[in-house]
């Protein structure tokens, strides 16, 4: 495979190309654990110049992975063919705000916070919110079908999307979906983008759905002796019929690394709920938040604080907001690696599931917290692995299958937001085996010479541990 | 030693990198240090942010890549900040890092632009003037022979924010463009922000220490139009008077500084900047222009509620005050 660089640069121009070691180093990298060199990185600014680096990549069959802010957990972006990056982060401009239609155009890079920020002055808002939403991308969200501590009750990126542009493999422009809040005109097409993770074209302009801002917002916290009693009370608390806007778990491995992190000094038990409630009336509000409360309390939560403040909000969260990065503070030794992280269960399963993991975890010699917007049924987890042995990394593959057997035994799913790119492929691939076969079709159908993101999702590697390069140095 | 003098590259054994592998290790990638990067900012490449740079390190000390010029930039473009170090969850050094890394690259005789300031001899007096300006003593007189001296910069203590190059009166002290840092690429974006936006009445430089605006990476045409345009300067002390008189001569009503606490800056840069903004109110005074079109305020980390309260009570300030009429004789000052 041959890229003509001199042709790449006449269609975004020499500023917007790379191919030298340092930026192909970086850009070989997200969150994730594996690690695999592009050729070249090209940064389009239009529609135009996507189609013709599409139709070029097609005729000379080069794989092209799109790309947002590159904080994926599961190695969507990670080029294991090698190729070309499409670095969309330059397209980033806001379109259009219609308050009238509730709707908001946007290029793909604009910057999840960016898009709120510039939304608030209206009174408005886009709502799913995941953690990384001050760096992720609104192009990177379609693809990994992204949401975040307030899916519980504003759902999920799918929830928001109206309609899309979007430049196929063969660099044909498509329209699809519209600019109506329903439609039911033909297939949903622009839904099976939604995480697609890029192995099916490049959204180069989305219509995303907007929601107007709560007047109040009260958040809860509780703590919990037992990690049973809180995730009963979670439970509970959905099957209620409450309307929490957030509802998230903590356990304890969890507190401990933001205790280190951060020096928070929350209460080191065994785990914490953070509930919050928001809306236009406060009597509703009240309304919902003493119902959460009254659900903790009998499920032994105690130590309850509770606040509208927007400080006080911020001070009793911060623990959460941080957590991810945090765990890497647990041990000396041990470091949080991105696996086994977004599993979804049935609301009645999260007390069950969050003890499972704990008693897997020590079987196969690792560590992992248990935390995420458990109102949703997320249960976010990571391995915590020494990662210079190899030993570890056969632990981890041994926790990654009894964990997923467990998860779909009792109905849940791979990913319930990060999406499943390389490291989640092997048991999602064991559990879908009834569904593969159409995806491929319609991959086939829309990428024939499969150059969009290749050997993603369906495609993926088996071994992901020997078969894609590790970007730890072990041994 | 002699790889030092004559300039040539010997491998880099990276003695003083290697025993941060574990600390790497440590860094989850996440990636939200972009928000925080003013270079991520201005150049919009992943190789600017933390995370790409701890990456590069990495790839070096594990052997995985060898050190280029290309590479060696990168590591070298900084203006340590410390938003990363601060707000990293995972708790990963990133300045102290970057900081090794460095001196294990010059050490291999790499030599680089970078972030780093350079001094034109020709144009350089040797008045010394520079030397005490930098906090991190990177800045030395070096005698090359009896009569003849020289500035000398040491490329591992310069932390690039650029005081000496405010401070410098023969203009022999500057840094690459391309990071949005020099005083025409300040110049630029001063004229920029008036021209884009013709209701603007107020330029605030914010020093990137003390206050960070968030991300603002996207464009929007259809924000609404605030009465005031952002710049983020590395430090006030880089905000030169003539910036200011620019600033007015462009169209600006008023221009605000809002830089660290006197105790809290970093570079003593504030000191700098409080006793030239005194001069320059008083120069305002003798051309018949209100000195209050000039504030300086004091912000802390995570004061940005005070800050916009701070920026509209000066708004209004200046909508009581109009349009500045008399800009004659700043025009020869400022020009």
């Amino acid at each position: 495979m041959k890229i003509d660089i001199g042709k790449l640069k006449k269609i975004v121009g020499e500023k917007n190309l790379s191919d030298n070691i340092a930026d192909l180093y970086v850009y070989a990298s997200d969150a994730s654990v594996h690690h695999a060199l592009p050729a070249v990185i090209v940064r389009p600014k239009t529609i135009e110049e996507v189609q013709k680096i599409m139709r070029y990549a097609n005729t000379n069959k080069i794989p092209v992975v799109p790309r947002g802010a590159g904080s994926g957990t599961s190695g969507h972006t990670v080029p294991i063919d090698g190729g070309i990056i499409l670095d969309m982060k330059q397209m980033n401009r806001i379109i259009d705000i219609s308050p009238e239609d509730m709707l908001v155009r946007v290029e793909p890079g604009v910057v999840d916070d960016d898009l709120n920020r510039a939304l608030k002055p209206y009174g408005l808002f886009y709502p799913p919110a995941p953690a990384s939403s001050r760096i992720a991308t609104i192009g990177g969200e379609i693809a990994a079908n992204a949401s975040g501590v307030r899916s519980v009750k504003y759902g999920a990126t799918r929830d928001y999307v109206l309609g899309m542009k979007v430049v196929l493999a063969d660099g044909k422009l498509v329209n699809l979906g519209a600019n109506t809040r329903v439609h039911s005109s033909g297939y949903q097409l622009e839904r099976l983008i939604v995480g697609s993770e890029g192995t099916l074209g490049v959204v180069v302009e989305a219509t995303m759905g907007i929601r107007p801002l709560p007047k109040y917002r009260c958040l809860g916290v509780a703590n919990f002796d037992r990690l049973e009693d809180a995730g009963n009370a979670i439970s509970e608390i959905i099957s209620s019929g409450s309307q929490p806007s957030m509802l998230e778990l903590m356990d304890k491995i969890g507190i401990i690394a933001v205790n280190k992190a951060m020096d928070l000094k929350l209460p080191e038990v065994a785990a914490i709920i953070m509930f919050e409630a928001d809306g236009n009336v406060k009597q509703a509000v009240d309304f919902e938040i003493d119902k959460m409360k009254k659900i903790c309390e009998k499920h032994n939560g105690t130590d309850i604080e509770m606040s509208y403040d927007i400080a006080e909000r911020t001070r009793l969260f911060s623990g959460r907001k941080k957590l991810f990065a945090s765990l890497s503070r647990y041990k000396e030794g041990i470091i949080c690696t991105d696996l086994a992280d977004d599993m979804g269960v049935p609301n009645s399963k999260i007390a069950v599931t969050a003890k499972k993991i704990h008693e897997i975890a020590e079987r196969n010699n690792v560590i992992m917290a248990v935390y995420g917007h458990c109102g949703s049924g997320v249960i976010h987890t990571k391995i915590m692995l020494d990662p210079k042995k190899k030993s570890q990394w056969k632990d981890a593959e041994k926790v990654i299958e009894e964990l997923y057997d467990y998860v779909h035994s009792v109905g849940g799913v791979t990913s319930a937001e990060h999406g499943i790119g390389l490291s989640k492929a092997p048991p999602w691939k064991k559990a879908r085996k009834d569904i593969i076969p159409m995806m491929k079709s319609i991959k086939k159908a829309l990428d024939p010479n499969n150059i969009l993101n290749p050997h993603k999702l369906m495609d993926a590697p088996d071994n992901w541990v020997e078969a894609t390069n590790l970007r730890y140095r072990v041994g | 030693m002699f790889a030092r003098l004559f300039n040539s590259k010997e491998k880099p054994r990276f003695k003083r990198s290697k025993k941060w592998e574990n600390e790497l290790n440590k860094c989850i990638r996440c990636g939200y240090c972009y928000e925080l990067c003013p270079l991520f900012k201005t150049n919009n490449w992943e190789s600017d942010t933390p995370r790409g740079k701890l990456l590069l390190i990495y790839g070096m000390i594990t052997g995985e890549i060898k050190p280029t010029q290309e590479i060696v930039e990168k590591i070298f473009q900084c203006f340590y900040c410390k938003n990363c170090s601060d707000n990293c969850s995972a708790g990963v050094p990133v300045t102290d890092i970057l900081t090794d890394a460095r001196a294990d690259l010059i050490e291999a005789g790499f030599d680089v632009e970078g972030t780093i300031v350079k001094v034109d001899e020709d144009l350089c007096s040797v008045c010394g003037v520079c030397v005490p300006v930098c906090k991190y003593e990177a800045l030395s007189i070096e005698e090359e022979s009896k009569d003849k001296s020289k500035i000398v910069v040491d490329k591992v203590e310069c932390r690039g924010c650029g005081l000496c190059v405010s401070a410098c009166p023969s203009g022999a002290i500057s840094q690459k463009e391309g990071c949005q840092i020099t005083l025409r690429e300040l110049h630029t974006k001063v004229s920029d922000l008036l021209k884009e936006n013709k209701e603007m009445k107020a330029i605030v430089f914010c020093c990137n220490w003390s206050l960070f605006p968030g991300m603002q990476l996207s464009e929007s045409l259809t924000l609404v139009k605030t009465p005031y345009g952002l710049i983020v300067s590395m430090c006030s002390g880089r905000v030169a008077p003539e910036l200011v008189l620019n600033a007015f001569e462009e169209g600006a009503w008023g221009v605000m500084v809002a830089g660290c606490p006197p105790e809290e800056c970093d570079h003593d840069g504030n000191y700098k900047t409080r006793r030239r903004l005194v001069l320059l109110k008083s120069m305002l005074k003798e051309l018949n222009i209100e000195p209050e079109r000039i504030k300086l305020e004091w912000f802390s980390t995570g004061e940005s509620a005070k800050l916009t309260k701070s920026i509209d009570d000066f708004v209004n300030k200046l909508d009581k005050l109009g349009p500045i009429q008399k800009m004659e004789v700043s025009k020869k000052i400022g020009g």
